[in-house]
């Protein structure tokens, strides 16, 4: 599954990044600076677009932060339409994204990832990540069987 | 007076990463990657990346230890035959007689545009495509295509060079090994090795019947045009073609003969859409598979009557899969190769066709022809495909390289 994202530098308001200490997460490729947001980092954190606002929040509960949230930073979009989330006060939301990072592999991501941003017990904001079956191009590309769901995208 | 004319050779540089940087800035200066074989290979990798050491036709998993900052993205050839065709009218503004070589490579007549010289009129050409088509290009100006071709080669990337002099042409020759010339690899380059012709200027100053004894007339030619003797014409129309065949990566191996079987009517059914395309009927057929191991097995049959229809192509396919397949041993990939070709309207009638089969065979292709061609390609198509049901959901899939018609080579 899809283990990080990365976002343009110049994409993340100011502000943004002052709070967040985002600095520390930037790298630079391509003489461009970008933000790397993973899984595996001390405190991951994902950004979202929320009420037309871009925020930074907790990436799901890998850390088991949460006594009551799924140990994990993802969620099929099957278990969304299920109805596995009902009544948890979840909402759907758009984790912007310039690239996506799978198995080691970078590939471009157009627009984002669709989120999904659940409160905890404490009522802190928590973002999971939608995944789907990956497909078969996704799946030789990175020897993964889900893959992230893009936004108005499909590869 | 007469305009002296030349023969100019224009490539774009890595063009697939340079086409998807036109619609995707962001792209620019970073280590880009383009994947085919449903993303199991590198096709194309921008300069940054080949810095790293990632060669074309990498694994994506090799290239990703060798340039863990590379981006991939997904090849898009409808895209890059806009671009392409986009570079082509530019040329064609240029020069009257252009041949449509490769998706991104084009040979054309061309005299110094008023006011300019040569080396000027190359600058000007290469600042053109990248104003109206927005892909970065490297432009060579030669006596003949061969040495326009190196010249184009050596001054890559974003280059442009007009060379007409013989002391010019003999620095070229001496720095550019001789496998740096199209049509001189592998086989060819070692039957020249005893005779020491390494370089391409060995090539030229050779003896010409030695080169013809050692790479027949194909070899001959080079030679005249080495030495400044156009002797390759610049072709505007494609010559007819001698086969034609579908085929390529599965992307990943299979030991399932059902997905062999797949395979071979997939790319059945694209070499059919080509046969009518072109007007042609085949008389022979050959079906080629490539295994991981690096062995590779063949069938081939020739047809009692030259065929285009799918019943009587696949009759001989099948047998000719079976005659290729090695069992226990992962399939990589597979060509499917239309040989003797004859026109449609020239086709000999079999004594013993049932014409009444023959009428039903050929409703049930203009059928498909015409369902296939409102509701999109290969919505109507042999049940036997179904095991590539992921192959034929990537829209990606239905449509290839050898897809963008018109050109002289892949």
């Amino acid at each position: 599954m899809c283990a990080g994202i990365t976002l343009a530098w110049s994409e993340l308001p100011t502000e943004l990044i002052g709070r967040h200490n985002l600095h520390r997460i930037a790298l630079e490729r391509g003489g461009e600076k970008e933000v790397r947001f993973l899984f595996r980092d001390r405190r991951p954190r994902l950004p979202i677009w929320r009420d037309g606002r871009l925020q930074v929040v907790r990436w799901g509960n890998g850390r088991g932060q949460s006594r009551f949230l799924p140990r994990t930073g993802w969620t099929w979009q099957s278990t969304i339409d299920e109805g596995g989330w009902r009544n948890s006060g979840a909402i759907p939301v758009d984790i912007p994204a310039t690239l996506g990072l799978e198995r080691g592999i970078w590939y471009r991501v157009r627009q984002g990832i669709r989120g999904l941003l659940v409160p905890d017990e404490r009522g802190i904001a928590v973002v999971y990540m939608i995944c789907e079956p990956a497909s078969h191009y996704y799946q030789v590309m990175t020897r993964s069987d889900r893959m992230p769901v893009l936004i108005q995208e499909r590869i | 007076m007469r305009t002296p004319t030349a023969v100019g050779f224009l490539d774009a540089d890595c063009f697939y990463v340079s086409a998807e940087r036109v619609r995707d800035s962001f792209l620019m200066k970073k280590p880009v990657g383009v994947l085919g074989n449903q993303g199991a290979c590198v096709i194309a990798r921008s300069y940054e990346m080949k810095g790293a050491g990632v060669d074309v036709a990498m694994p994506v998993w090799e290239a990703r230890a060798i340039c863990p900052e590379g981006i991939y993205v997904k090849r898009d050839f409808r895209w890059y035959e806009v671009l392409s065709r986009a570079m082509l009218g530019v040329v064609r503004d240029i020069s009257a007689r252009v041949e449509y070589y490769s998706i991104d490579e084009f040979f054309f007549a061309v005299g110094p545009m008023p006011g300019l010289s040569f080396q000027e009129t190359a600058e000007a050409i290469r600042a053109k495509i990248l104003a109206e088509v927005g892909v970065s290009v490297t432009v060579g100006i030669a006596r003949t295509r061969t040495l326009a071709k190196l010249l184009a080669k050596s001054a890559k990337p974003e280059g442009a060079r007009a060379m007409l002099g013989r002391d010019g042409e003999t620095a070229l020759l001496a720095d550019r090994p001789v496998t740096a010339i199209t049509g001189i690899a592998g086989r060819r380059a070692k039957r020249l090795l005893p005779w020491n012709i390494l370089t391409c200027l060995d090539l030229a100053r050779a003896d010409r019947r030695l080169v013809r004894d050692l790479l027949t007339a194909t070899g001959e030619a080079l030679w005249w045009e080495l030495n400044g003797e156009a002797v390759q014409p610049i072709r505007p129309e494609r010559v007819a073609h001698k086969t034609l065949s579908r085929g390529g990566s599965f992307g990943e191996s299979t030991l399932d003969p059902i997905i062999l079987y797949a395979w071979l009517v997939r790319n059945l059914e694209r070499l059919i859409e080509e046969l009518e395309y072109h007007g042609v009927r085949a008389g022979r057929l050959t079906v080629w598979v490539g295994y991981k191991d690096g062995q590779s097995g063949v069938g081939q049959a020739n047809l009692a009557v030259p065929a285009d229809r799918f019943d009587l192509l696949l009759d001989v396919a099948r047998p000719c899969l079976r005659a290729a397949w090695v069992p226990r041993v992962p399939a990589a990939r597979m060509q499917v190769i239309a040989e003797h070709l004859v026109p449609r309207g020239r086709a000999q009638i079999g004594l013993f066709d049932d014409p009444e089969s023959a009428a039903r065979a050929e409703a049930v292709a203009r059928l498909k022809r015409e369902i296939n061609l409102r509701h999109g390609r290969f919505a109507l198509r042999s049940a036997a495909t179904l095991p590539l049901a992921a192959i034929y959901k990537d829209n990606a899939n239905g449509y290839d390289i050898c897809d963008v018609r018109g050109k002289g080579c892949f």
